[in-house]
């Protein structure tokens, strides 16, 4: 793979101006329900309130009797067919125990029936008349009471398909053991273990879902929603409606938000049904109370962790062992499950005996699904606080403790083989990280060394720092497809179609920037257009941090072939041979004379003059690795003695994401992560009645951080180069959000000597664990 | 915003005007102002609603060393005013500037935050401390009655009937502190505190202390007054305010913070508040 | 009922539900940037200025802008012209989903009409009560300090 000389580079590694950025901040037209179609019905879910329960009959005379009332789907009038909502690749590794409307709901809030009506008034006021008859069963709230001897079973039905062991609650598991996990432990000279918690936390992208299902002029049905996975969204919709998948196209405009609740068919299924129905365009849209509780969360989880080690700091033996709720429906279960060992027991490649165990459980409570870190999150909260109190047993200084264990570049993990997304993984060698960099880069900045021994009290405020640092992957090895097309348009500017998903990363700008850095021009030449299931070639989508790296080498790909096909055609202008050519500046331009030839010409002159052919490229990459990006956080905060307040001061990253395509869009990847982290580690927490009703679905009482909690935040990008990336590129989107929690829990240890190891650390519980000192 | 039933919108005049629409619609119209409290309120019941804004009751006026503020000036308008940047050194502009955000602060009146009183609000609190007076008409005339006592009636129904007209804050010759515990930074209070202190002679003269969102609604501790006066603000006197507060302060659960937490916390909570306040006047 | 106002600099006579919020009339008007992200207040999504002011349009009745001036971001330069407080979000990386973005900026709109000069602190004090998601406040918080440096270079509208 040719890669352009850095100091050459006109697009990658700039921070150009966002391709969609002026239209943004001139408030176009450009979400998802920024556009009216005469017409449309209003589509409204009528929602469960209970937890668990049958649908005994539900009579919708009433409501159909009132004027506006087009038409009310439920279980008795739409196909049974079972499919998973989860959006990823076929065939997908997660149940399919969904239904479009079941005989039974499983959580408050589930879905019982829709209607699509002339105005959202009167929606609200069918869904009033609905009677529903319901039989009460019993619920469970938790992995332990679902797992107990007789609980009741969620998922009964017998045409639920994938499901571990549905009679005892249980949608997934895994089991990896390496080596011989109590002969490591035996041979250690030092043993800890922490077990470390936490509860709901939900994305809150500002943009709750929404989605818009019409019939174009050809009457084929058209999905415009707010989506991560347009193409999932077409294969299954197809699926759960019984319809031809040619008959459907899903567009993907600017979305508000995703972190993953939006890697999910939400709504799109049930639009789709009210307005084949109706056959009438459909609008629905969560308010921000559904956007809570009915679209998607993390998986709340207990995770365990064991590290034995030797006098010296070499890890000998890691033991993970993870309790995972994941809610009425198991979309995710088994690859959030997966990605809790598989993402963190590789960054300490050292120990020859490794143990990574746990299961997805369901309850009656909202669904968990993919948020952004997915597993790693959790798994990197009892592993890095767990390291935390290795560190202090060995009497060695954190920092030092994770250099003499970390993975570098060369290496390997058994782990790597052994976990991949809901089967067997590959096996893969690390071939970039300046972890080592990141750690050191993070601790002067900081001013670790002083800050740990210095012990800061102001009144009743306690300071004190932690750390923690963290991997991810780029991409699903093996599984995630991405594919590019590029076509040349006779004046010599470029149309890049991706399939990929800008969801606010800014990914179609990167994508144009490799496109340009190739092609010899400025990123405004490149006009992309992307995630339209009728115009762009296929990709997986945004999760996993695959677009830099799948996506962003599909491009590459394909503007190297445009490369070749501009260079044949100017070879013959030129006359010199396409090797003696290269492309800069919107020209042609040959290696051995003074002759050059504009981009322009030769578009022109394709496309009316000599040889008349389109210029234009498709590609295609499945990676066969997932390199990963590195993090290393510290953080500083203040502890408030008399009250448990927690307030974070200083919060430094240094991340080794490659080589950084758009470096503000990187660091603002990472500054956005954080501050979502920090909201876990000290804010966010769904709470529930006794009933397994939500208690604070809303942003008053649901508490995210604002611009006054947020510290002074430092970002650090390190270089590294990844030979297997476009223009030595890994990915950023994810691995922010691991640090976060272990290392806010590990400063806060530092600062008054307790460790909080269950989210969020609010004052309640950081005064207890204080008091209870 | 759920109020589909409204039929229609009125821009009152005057007080009489307001009064007598309000009685025309035997409780099914609810008086305007900033709006923030009934657009997020259940009064889906609602046919009417009566715009009070535009009747010459926005003004902050200082007088004899205290403060008149009409009932529909917003709290961005008073922490603008300056009238209340001059009043007890501009306590109340400290206050408002922790209440809510300033596109709320825009919209939302003193008048409303009277009427609606939450309990988990600050500027109760912070009006018990002051000795606010409220005025109100209704079809029998002018009211006024202390914001202490009048939040003791049955306020809510009264005022769905009234105008709220004027809020009175009196002149104090101290110093007085507020604060409050919160989730994150721009949140309502787990617990709040406002206190004033009066010190001659290096001694306590007076103490104002209220402490709310316990998860009641501000209240003053009245025996912990009487306890001040006439003690030296110090680091021992800090103490002991904090033992007897933990000791005597009534507090409860709510899904926001325990019991527990609050009776640990309250006693720190109201001896820096009284600390911050001493400091002010220069005697810590 | 009927009410005239001001929109960006146009007046406007439209038919209203009296009980309808500001929201629903200016997105029903064409002003797309005005967001709906909570419906209570709580996200700052839908914020607008009438008269200068910031205000929650989701909670603001339509009625209560009769007569009055009402700023969207529309109104706020355009695609070919664009305001320097807008520019200086694109410039300092402060825009990645944009959702948040309109009511961020007409927010920080009015705190610029005031204090011309504002720390980072009482940056983060104005623009409170307005979420983010994505970007962790930090580059908006830039953004809008470099709007303040142009505006007292005089570079502003």
């Amino acid at each position: 793979m040719e890669v352009v000389a850095e100091r050459k580079r006109t697009s990658v590694g700039k921070n150009v101006r966002k391709v969609d950025g002026v239209a943004l901040v001139c408030g176009r037209p450009k979400f998802t329900l920024d556009v009216d179609i005469p017409g449309t019905l209003v589509g409204k879910i009528l929602h469960s309130p209970h937890a668990h329960a049958e649908i005994v009959s539900i009579d919708t005379s009433e409501a159909e009797a009132l004027p506006g009332v087009v038409c009310i789907l439920h279980h008795g009038n739409v196909e049974r067919i079972p499919y998973t909502t989860a959006g990823q690749g076929w065939p997908e590794p997660s149940p399919y125990d969904s239904f479009l409307f079941d005989r039974k709901v499983r959580f408050v809030g589930d879905r019982v029936a829709a209607v699509a009506a002339e105005s959202e008034e009167v929606a609200e006021e069918a869904l009033r008349l609905i009677r529903v008859e319901y039989r009460i069963l019993p619920a469970v709230f938790s992995p332990d009471e679902a797992l107990a001897d007789g609980a009741p079973v969620i998922h009964d039905e017998e045409d639920a398909a994938g499901i571990h062991d549905a009679r005892r609650n249980i949608a997934a598991a895994v089991d990896i053991p390496v080596g011989d996990i109590e002969r490591g432990f035996s041979e250690s000279d030092v043993v800890v273990e922490a077990t470390c918690e936490i509860p709901y936390f939900q994305h809150t992208p500002i943009e709750p879902h929404c989605t818009v299902a019409y019939f174009d002029e050809d009457g084929r049905l058209v999905i415009r929603t707010s989506t991560q996975v347009p193409f999932h969204v077409r294969r299954i919709v197809a699926r759960a409606l019984g319809l031809p998948m040619h008959r459907i196209r899903v567009i993907k405009p600017r979305i508000g938000g995703g972190f993953g609740t939006k890697q999910e068919i939400i709504l799109e299924d049930v639009a789709a049904a009210l307005a084949l129905r109706t056959g009438r365009p459909v609008v629905m849209a969560y308010t921000r109370e559904e956007e809570f509780v009915c679209a998607r969360t993390r998986h709340p989880m207990r995770v365990r962790v064991r590290l034995g080690a030797k006098h010296d700091g070499t890890l000998h033996a890691v033991e993970m062992e993870a309790l995972s709720n994941t809610g009425a429906y198991g979309a995710h279960a088994l690859t959030v499950l997966s990605n809790v060992g598989s993402k963190t027991l590789p960054l300490y490649n050292k120990a020859p005996h490794l143990h990574f165990h746990g299961k997805a459980v369901y309850t009656n409570l909202p669904v968990a699904g993919a948020y952004r870190g997915y597993g790693a999150t959790q798994g990197y909260f009892a592993l890095e606080v767990a390291m935390d109190e290795l560190a202090e047993r060995l009497g060695m200084d954190p920092v030092e403790l994770r250099l003499k264990n970390h993975i570098r570049a060369g290496e390997t993990s058994p782990i790597f083989e052994k976990i991949g997304e809901g089967r067997e993984g590959k096996p893969m060698v690390v071939r970039s990280c300046a972890l080592e960099e990141c750690l050191k880069v993070g601790a002067e900045r900081i001013g670790w060394h002083k800050k740990r021994t210095e012990k800061r009290r102001e009144g009743p405020w306690a300071y004190g720092v932690g750390m923690a640092c963290a991997m991810q992957g780029s991409g699903i090895t093996g599984i995630d497809m991405g594919a590019a097309t590029i076509v040349m348009n006779e004046d010599g500017s470029f149309r890049l179609l991706v399939g990929a998903t800008d969801l606010g990363t800014g990914s179609d700008t990167i994508l144009a920037q490799i496109a340009a850095e190739v092609l010899g021009v400025p990123v405004e030449k490149i006009v992309v257009y992307s995630s339209d299931t009728d115009l762009t070639p296929f990709d997986v989508g945004a999760y996993a941090s695959s677009t830099t790296y799948v996506s962003g080498t599909a491009v590459l790909r394909a503007a190297e072939e445009v490369r070749r096909q501009i260079l044949k055609v100017a070879a013959g202008m030129l006359e010199e041979a396409p090797g003696d050519l290269e492309l800069s500046g919107e020209r042609v331009i040959s290696k051995k004379t003074e002759k050059s030839v504009a981009l322009s010409e030769v578009g022109h002159r394709a496309t009316y003059v000599v040889d008349q052919h389109q210029i234009a490229a498709t590609a295609s990459f499945v990676p066969p690795e997932s390199p990963p990006p590195f993090a290393a956080f510290f953080c500083e905060v203040a502890v408030d003695t008399e009250t448990g307040v927690v307030r974070v001061e200083r919060f430094v990253a240094a991340a080794d994401c490659g080589v950084a395509i758009h470096p503000k869009l990187a660091e603002g990847q990472l500054e956005g992560a954080i501050v979502q982290g920090i909201g876990h580690a000290l804010t966010e927490e769904l709470l529930f009645s006794g009933k397994g009703r939500c208690l604070n679905a809303n942003l008053f009482d649901y508490k995210i951080p604002c611009a006054l909690d947020v510290p002074h935040i430092e970002v650090a990008l390190v270089k590294s180069e990844e030979p297997t990336g476009p223009f030595g590129a890994k990915s950023i989107a994810e691995v922010g959000i691991n640090g976060p929690l272990p290392a806010i829990s590990n400063a806060i240890y530092d600062a008054v000597g307790v460790r909080l190891r269950r989210a969020p650390f609010t004052p309640e519980r950081v005064l207890s664990a204080l008091l209870s000192r | 915003m759920r109020l589909s039933g409204i039929k229609r919108y009125h821009f009152a005049r005057d007080v009489d005007e307001a009064l007598s629409l309000l009685a025309a619609y035997c409780g099914r119209a609810a008086l305007l102002a900033g709006g923030v409290d009934l657009a997020r309120s259940a009064r889906g019941d609602l046919e009417g609603l009566i715009d009070i804004t535009g009747m010459g009751l926005s003004y902050v006026r200082g007088e004899g060393g205290g403060l008149r503020i009409g009932a529909t000036t917003t709290l961005t308008g008073i922490l603008e005013s300056k009238a209340a940047k001059e009043y007890l050194g501009g306590f109340l502009c400290e206050v408002l500037r922790r209440v809510a955000a300033p596109p709320l602060r825009n919209m939302a009146t003193l008048g409303g935050a009277v009427a609606s009183a939450h309990p988990w609000a600050d500027i109760p609190t912070v009006l018990v401390t002051l000795g606010a007076e409220v005025r109100w008409s209704d079809e029998k005339g002018e009211h006024r009655a202390s914001a202490e006592e009048l939040w003791q009636r049955q306020f809510r129904k009264m005022f769905r009937n009234a105008v709220l007209t004027e809020i009175r804050l009196p002149a104090w010759e101290g110093a007085f502190a507020f604060e409050k515990l919160s989730r994150s930074a721009c949140d309502i209070a787990l617990l709040n505190c406002a206190c004033g202190l009066g010190v001659e002679d290096g001694k306590i003269a007076w103490a104002r202390v209220a402490v709310g969102a316990t998860p009641r609604r501000g209240r003053r501790l009245t025996w912990l007054e009487d306890f001040l006066v006439g003690n030296q603000p110090g680091e021992g006197l800090w103490r002991e305010v904090r033992d007897r507060v933990e000791a005597q302060v009534e507090v409860s659960s709510d899904r926001r913070a325990s019991a527990a937490w609050r009776k640990a916390v309250v006693g720190p909570l109201v001896a820096r508040t009284l600390k911050r306040a001493a400091e002010k006047m220069g005697d810590a | 009922m009927k009410i005239y106002f001001e929109l960006n600099g146009e007046q406007q006579y439209v038919d209203i539900e009296p009980g309808e919020s500001l929201l629903s009339l200016l997105r029903r008007l064409g002003m797309k940037s005005v967001k709906q992200g909570c419906n209570t207040g709580d996200c700052g999504a839908c914020t607008v200025l009438v008269d200068g002011r910031a205000v929650r349009s989701c909670i603001t009745f339509a009625a209560k802008v009769r007569g009055r001036r009402v700023t969207t971001l529309e109104g706020l330069g355009s695609v070919d012209d664009l305001h320097p407080l807008p520019e200086a979000f694109l410039e300092a990386g402060a825009v990645q989903c944009g959702f948040c973005t309109p009511g961020m900026i007409l927010t920080a709109y009015e705190l610029l009409s005031r204090n011309d000069d504002p720390t980072p602190e009482e940056v983060r004090a104005a623009i409170s009560g307005n979420l983010c998601r994505c970007t962790g406040y930090a580059k908006i918080v830039r953004a809008i300090l470099l709007a303040a440096e142009w505006k007292r270079e005089g570079r502003w509208r």
